[in-house]
């Protein structure tokens, strides 16, 4: 079951603005400042550029799966070590996502609800989607991924206009230190190209059309950027107290203490949109505990993830505050090791064993 | 073998347990005795007596060889004259209205085709009623609606083939494509299945379909199905494959994906902007019928404070003194529907109206004005219901759906709607009808078939057969060599 490279660009959009909408620009704002765009663009870039490159990668191996790849390249230990992080770095993720929509079901939702309860449509959802696999999920990603982007783009334009564009001056302002402090810090929301590993074999690239991932991961940046300019230009020094960037900006331009009715709508989609995130994280994490523990079946896997899924549900506000804060530390550098120097080490173990095998075939031509 | 005309009459005779609508009559042909036999009410009188008797009564020239071959060449003036070797085979065709020719002392039996088709004429069928466009309709005669599509269709490139089904009825089967447009290899599937179907009996178009959907379980429909020779044709010349089945106004096509359902023949007739406009209205009103009790609820329930307050308040001072809640206000609203709709259904048309006026005004308004439910319930429940026949070949389908909708609706609020609408359409997506994605042209996108999807293009635009449809994809240029 391949995906074609439209799907794929889609998913790159999907899991780019995965986590950026909601609790990242507050606490971005609590150590960078009015300069926090800068730390999001940047990341997002630099997720772009591993994306193409993991692509690149992708396209030129004719290997099955991303475990074959990586034992044609590293040899047969390392690749089960890197799988093995690489299911933590997905825990993490999906533990992120499902908490967060946790959170924003509860806060613009319902008064009061038991989300032991309530998580357990989102688990069947998942299990279904990944049952079915990720021909799944990116199907149901080009349905929901045109909704999520209007409807942003409309909770955004509609409070520009309340925007204080002095809020962003002046640059640099407690100089250029803060931001890497920040980047560092909060690189666990970034990464994001990380889940594109578990897709090599899976996509087929014979209807490509170069430009797709560029328009589409372009398009997410640029809609990221764009919440988090209306954001920060609402907000300003009041941001860290915002954990809920796409609501709350709805909720400020209405200018009355309720959400208006069709900003309701945008902010249900989101609701859609993380769903859908929560399953390719979940996938992604499937394929890893899969190659890690050289599981055959899927059953296993699933059950696994969906049970993980459900466990944090038990974890309560306060404790996850604390939680988040301790992870955000410690997977600062599991990302920085998963997102950026896993992809490196591919890259040069594979343009190694190119040159290796050119020069015993150049060697075979001589002797014949 | 040679065939005594007495005792084969006899022995047919007896394997048709002597039944009184078999037919027989014995004349002299020289010296020879023929048996003609036949079942009276499928055969026309007026072809018998011209084609069959009137010709070997009146034949005065002696035959030189064989009488069987003579009778075939020089006497009978019928345009269709089978020869059988067994007495099994005679019987099969003459069961389907043939009537059959035993010469005594003769080693062939000959079967002439006198069938008498007793169908309604051709109208226009009531789901697929056109404003502008073709009126005709299909019939329940496997005959002539392979007329009715060979009067479209005047090239050597549309197959026909044709198969008995049911081990009584021996239903024709008859399965029709363009040669050069489907996929052979849809065809030789659809081919063998319904070569292994072992049932009695073949009564409609519908017993075939549970034999060919992958997931025969799925509430959704897999395979299309068609009343109109023009819209079959339609789909032929995209790729799919027609099964006809006698007996049946019905044409199955494969393979079927959803939105074949949002289209309808009219918008072929009519302007392209218009079509847009009024595929994006269908689609809207599938998702009213389907979401919107269940929205009511959760807004009712949980959500309410998200309503303008002006719409607020008008909705809270009808529904004031409502002894239910919304939950079971909607959901005995939906059910009363649905009885009204079955019992409407099966109702002798004249009793029609008056329940009607029954069903919606009496019962409408008294349980409004019994203060029992409130006019905001009762107002959603009947856009939901009428914006169900918007689509009527998947009305059944969305009900249930829309029981589930409310159900969760009142359960998990408008989360919970949003999670059953991503499953909805991940289950959706999971389906695959004989090569094609149940949901394309729209997941996967296919940019090619835009040109028919909630818009449409105009026809000189329409050069390529769509991708989304598994077709021949060598010949997926609708144009002629000479317009490329």
């Amino acid at each position: 079951m391949k995906i074609n490279y439209r799907q794929l660009s889609i998913l790159v959009f999907m899991s780019f603005i995965a986590l950026k909408c909601l609790a990242l620009p507050g606490l971005l704002y609590s150590e960078s400042g009015n300069m926090s765009w800068l730390v999001t663009l940047v990341l997002m870039f630099v997720d772009f550029i591993f994306a193409l490159l993991i692509i690149d990668l992708m396209k030129k191996s004719n290997a099955k799966n991303i475990l074959e790849f990586m034992q044609q390249c590293l040899g047969p230990v390392l690749p089960r070590i890197f799988m093995a992080v690489l299911v933590v770095k997905y825990a993490l993720v999906v533990a992120n996502i499902s908490k967060g929509l946790e959170f924003f079901v509860v806060e613009n939702f319902y008064s009061s609800l038991n989300w032991i309860v309530f998580v357990l449509p989102l688990i069947i959802l998942v299990g279904f989607m990944l049952y079915k696999g990720i021909r799944n999920i990116a199907r149901v990603s080009e349905m929901v991924c045109w909704a999520v982007l209007l409807g942003c783009v409309y909770i955004a334009v509609k409070s520009i206009m309340s925007v204080d564009v002095l809020n962003f001056l002046p640059f640099f302002k407690d100089g250029v230190a803060p931001l890497f402090k920040s980047g560092y810090q909060h690189m666990s929301w970034f990464g994001s190209s990380t889940f594109l590993l578990m897709l090599f074999g899976k996509v087929d690239f014979s209807n490509e059309k170069k430009m797709k991932l560029v328009q589409y991961s372009f398009l997410a940046i640029a809609l990221v950027m764009l919440i988090h300019f209306v954001f920060y230009g609402l907000f300003d020094i009041t941001s860290p107290t915002h954990s809920f960037c796409i609501s709350d900006i709805s909720q400020y331009s209405s200018g009355q203490s309720s959400i208006d009715e069709l900003s309701w709508l945008v902010v249900s989609l989101w609701v859609t949109a993380q769903a859908v995130q929560l399953a390719l994280f979940s996938y992604a994490m499937i394929q890893a505990i899969k190659f890690t523990f050289n599981i055959k079946t899927n059953v296993f896997p699933i059950l696994f993830v969906l049970i993980y899924i459900f466990a944090w549900s038990f974890i309560g506000e306060m404790t996850v505050r604390l939680e988040q804060v301790f992870l955000t530390q410690f997977s600062s550098i599991l990302t920085i090791f998963t997102a950026y120097v896993i992809p490196i080490i591919l890259y040069i173990g594979y343009a190694v064993e190119r040159r290796k095998n050119k020069k015993i075939r150049g060697g075979e031509k001589c002797k014949s | 073998m040679k065939f005594n005309a007495v005792e084969t009459q006899k022995n047919i005779e007896t394997k048709l347990h002597n039944s009184s609508d078999v037919k027989s009559r014995t004349v002299q042909f020289f010296e020879k005795t023929i048996v003609l036999m036949y079942i009276a009410d499928i055969t026309d009188n007026v072809l018998f007596n011209q084609t069959i008797i009137a010709p070997i009564i009146s034949y005065n020239v002696e035959p030189q060889g064989d009488i069987v071959s003579e009778l075939e060449s020089k006497v009978l003036t019928n345009h269709e004259v089978v020869e059988y070797s067994s007495e099994q085979e005679a019987l099969d065709d003459m069961l389907s209205g043939k009537t059959i020719v035993i010469v005594d002392g003769a080693e062939k039996i000959l079967g002439i085709d006198v069938e008498k088709i007793t169908t309604r004429p051709v109208m226009e069928p009531p789901t697929s009623v056109v404003v502008k466009g073709p009126r005709e309709g299909f019939t329940e005669s496997i005959k002539y609606n392979l007329a009715l599509i060979r009067k479209r269709v005047r090239t050597d490139d549309l197959v026909v083939n044709i198969m008995d089904i049911g081990e009584l009825t021996k239903t024709q089967v008859g399965i029709v494509y363009f040669d050069s447009v489907a996929d052979k290899a849809i065809v030789k599937d659809i081919e063998k299945k319904l070569k292994k179907i072992q049932i009695d009996g073949v009564l409609d178009a519908h017993y075939l379909i549970s034999y060919l959907q992958r997931n025969p379980k799925s509430m959704f429909k897999q395979i299309g199905d068609v009343e109109k020779p023009d819209i079959l044709v339609g789909k032929m010349l995209e790729g799919r494959i027609g099964i006809l089945v006698d007996g049946s106004p019905i044409v199955l096509t494969v393979p079927f994906v959803l939105i074949e359902d949002l289209q309808n023949s009219d918008d072929y007739y009519s302007q392209p902007i218009r079509v847009g406009f009024i595929r994006v209205l269908r689609l809207l009103g599938v998702i009213l019928a389907v979401v919107l009790p269940g929205v009511y609820v959760a807004l009712e329930i949980y959500h309410y404070k998200i309503l303008p307050t002006e719409f607020l308040v008008t909705i809270r001072n009808t529904t004031q003194g409502i002894p239910f809640s919304p939950f079971v206000e909607v959901f005995f609203l939906v059910v009363l529907f649905e009885i009204l709709y079955e019992a409407n259904l099966r109702m002798p048309q004249y009793f029609g109206m008056a329940m009607s006026i029954v069903g919606a005004l009496i019962l409408g308004e008294t349980t409004v004005n019994a203060g029992l439910v409130s006019p905001p319930a009762v107002m959603i429940v009947a856009l939901s219901g009428i914006t169900f026949y918007i689509i009527p070949s998947q009305a059944a389908q969305f009900s249930l759906l829309r029981l589930a909708a409310v159900v969760i609706g009142a359960c998990l609020g408008l989360y919970g709607m949003l999670i059953f609408c991503v499953f909805i359409l991940s289950y959706l997506s999971s389906f695959d009808s004989y090569k094609s994605a149940y949901l394309a042209p729209t997941a996967p996108y296919i940019e090619s078939d835009q040109q028919d999807n909630f818009k449409r293009d105009l026809i000189k635009n329409m050069k390529k057969r769509p991708r989304s449809i598994a077709n021949n994809r060598h010949n997926d240029d609708r144009r002629s060599e000479d317009e490329n």
